[in-house]
């Protein structure tokens, strides 16, 4: 069992100031990262992150695709938030998100014919039920044999992606049977535009939603004080009659849940049909934002917005500078190391 | 029949050695108290300096230098942040994995990735003779150098580690800092030591890949092979030589999924890509609740001194 004594769960009166401090310290140094970058390209930054902010947040366009992005981001990170909370470091979210992905477009041809809402319902229920078995397992073989979840979340990302690749050229292939994607979700199960001549669809909602029951989940629920309870220190919940192990696999298929819920709604509200890897790496930066939400549910949605302006920005700056995609990877890194550094050096302050 | 199977073994033997260097060095971490869950992101990004190393340089060699530097400054980054910040060594490993896979996958587009680029490899060890003898020649006499380091630096661990006055204090640290502590041995910079060898290690097993096994550079080869490192050095119960035992039982399935994709062309091949991750966690469920690592792997020491200075 890993207990993660050093990962403060958010919350708490005294962890509200130093948050800000962080989040604002982080951004800056992580905006100095690409920079670096630049500067090396022979490029000039400024305007490259004049272009960036004009685009991101400047143009209703932009802001559009930040929020299309930040719809599956959000979703995977309040997951990822949940694992962690119980101390199971969930990273496997882009394998979690390709399986609820598969499982409710498998079951889509049942539910077309129902009325619209009722069909759309069960369609994403199927999307978190897919993500959701795949975590309960991985927290089942944590508690019963001791199997890091952190090798066997990553074990299975691979054998998920091997299986979706499979899945198109195979079974749920189109019916030409030439390209390697599926045929297209039918027409009740996509996801309604949201806001008209944007991607920006009706998952906004649904991600708003579950942000909403999740924070109630974790702040006024007894399962949300036994997860932070268990991810604390689990010997001493274990002491006071919590069934920690119980907890955990709760915990994670709650976690892998999510994650399969933003893969069905991915689909049903931006590529319509399966295709190669289509998670974009939406499970690595769920890491990063959850862990700079402090695993708290309500400062989810502003992270993932941020690394929405990141994944949409890092677009721009490779048309305006040259930069490659990846450099999102590298931010995902220094935000992680920042904010360990950043804990540390206020343990470090509150301790003396 | 025997072909077939000396072919196997040597290919079984051959693709476990990236795996092999990166667990041998993870070991030595681990058996000091670090956990670097990084070593896939290590591996990414020394796998790319290995590759545009050697375009560079002109020679292999060049490449295992700059793989192996590279390996070192990220296992610096995790040794700060996990040793002396006592922070989360899961998550500053985590970290890693994303750094590395920016880094590699930045940094190739920007260099070497625009054009296609031959990478000048290892050649085989010219054995003479013995390259000769029926099967033992093609298994074992058949490999680049860097398979018999790998070799090598299993036995000198398994023997070092127990034997000597520096593996003693090591597995002090990583059992019983505090008593280490206190028998004057500074605890720390054995941990960071230890996280470096790691790191330099998964840097050789990043390099391996490129210019030993498939002699070209693409992004996000090392496929989850610092992970499984990992798991195998739980399945070799931290033994040097059981790790390389381990590594191999990955390297030969790894190399028969290979094979069975052309001899069952009805099955769909994902299904033999998939195998070699599905025997990980097999064995990882079946290993796991039987192996205990050191007893203070994954926390952070701070010397009593250190906390009366610090209150």
């Amino acid at each position: 069992m890993s207990a993660n004594p050093t990962l403060i769960a958010g919350g708490g009166p005294q962890m509200r100031k130093p948050l800000w401090w962080a989040a604002l310290t982080v951004v800056i140094v992580t905006a100095l990262v690409p920079a670096l970058f630049i500067v090396a390209a022979g490029k000039n930054p400024l305007t490259a992150y004049v272009a960036l902010l004009a685009y991101t947040l400047g143009s209703t366009n932009g802001f559009y695709e930040v929020l299309t992005h930040s719809i599956p981001l959000m979703l995977v990170g309040l997951g990822v938030a949940i694992a962690f909370r119980a101390g199971a470091f969930n990273i496997g979210g882009d394998g979690q998100f390709l399986m609820g992905a598969m499982a409710a477009f498998a079951c889509a041809p049942l539910f077309a014919g129902l009325p619209q809402p009722l069909g759309l319902v069960l369609y994403l229920a199927a999307g978190f039920a897919g993500g959701a078995v795949l975590g309960a397992l991985v927290g089942w073989l944590l508690v019963r044999f001791r199997a890091s979840e952190i090798i066997s979340t990553i074990v299975l990302n691979f054998i998920v992606l091997q299986l979706l690749s499979w899945v198109i050229r195979g079974p749920l292939q189109e019916p030409s049977r030439l390209m390697p994607w599926s045929d297209y979700l039918p027409e009740t199960l996509l996801l309604p535009n949201l806001i008209p001549g944007s991607r920006v669809h009706y998952g906004l909602v649904v991600a708003i939603v579950a942000v909403a029951v999740l924070a109630v989940l974790v702040r006024k629920t007894a399962f949300g004080f036994r997860l932070t309870a268990v991810g604390r220190n689990p010997f001493a919940a274990r002491y006071a009659g919590l069934r920690e192990k119980r907890v955990v696999v709760w915990a994670m298929l709650i976690s892998a849940g999510m994650a399969g819920l933003a893969g069905s709604v991915q689909v049903a509200g931006i590529h319509e049909r399966l295709q190669d890897n289509f998670s974009s790496g939406y499970g690595q930066a769920a890491i990063a934002i959850a862990l700079m939400a402090r695993l708290s549910p309500l400062w989810v949605p502003p992270m993932a917005l941020l690394f929405a302006v990141f994944y949409v920005g890092a677009g721009v700056l490779q048309r305006e500078a040259n930069i490659p995609f990846p450099i999102v990877y590298i931010i995902e890194g220094v935000v992680i190391l920042g904010f360990l550094c950043f804990d540390a050096i206020a343990g470090k302050k509150e301790a003396a | 029949m025997d072909l077939m199977i000396a072919g196997l073994a040597a290919a079984g033997i051959r693709l476990s050695i990236s795996i092999a260097f990166a667990a041998l060095g993870e070991t030595v971490s681990q058996r000091a108290g670090v956990m670097n869950v990084g070593l896939e992101g290590i591996m990414l990004f020394s796998a790319f300096l290995a590759a545009a190393g050697a375009v560079y340089s002109g020679s292999p060699w060049g490449g295992v230098a700059l793989a192996i530097l590279g390996g070192l400054l990220l296992a610096a980054v995790h040794g700060w942040v996990s040793i002396y910040l006592c922070a989360n060594q899961i998550v500053s490993g985590l970290a890693l994995v994303f750094l590395g896979a920016g880094l590699s996958g930045v940094g190739y587009r920007l260099t070497i990735g625009g054009a296609p680029v031959t990478i000048p490899s290892f050649p085989a060890v010219n054995f003479g003779p013995l390259r000769e003898i029926p099967f033992i020649g093609p298994v074992f006499f058949s490999h680049t150098l860097l398979v018999y380091i790998a070799i090598a630096l299993a036995i000198v661990l398994y023997l070092a580690l127990p034997r000597t006055g520096w593996g003693l204090e090591l597995r002090a640290a990583g059992e019983n800092p505090h008593a280490a502590d206190a028998a004057g041995i500074n605890v720390n910079r054995y941990r960071l030591m230890a996280v470096l060898f790691g790191g330099a290690m998964a840097g050789l097993g990043g390099a391996f890949l490129v210019l030993a096994q498939v002699n070209a550079f693409v992004e996000g080869m090392v496929a989850g092979r610092g992970f499984i490192a990992i798991a195998c050095v739980v399945f070799g119960g931290w033994n040097p030589l059981g790790v390389l035992i381990a590594c191999m039982g990955f390297g030969l399935a790894d190399a028969l999924q290979i094979r069975l994709q052309t001899w069952y062309p009805g099955v769909p091949y994902q299904f033999f890509v998939m195998m070699p991750y599905g025997v990980a966690l097999v064995a990882l469920v079946i290993f796991a609740s039987r192996s205990f690592g050191p007893a203070a792997l994954g926390l952070p020491f701070r010397s009593l001194r250190a906390r009366r200075s610090a209150s």
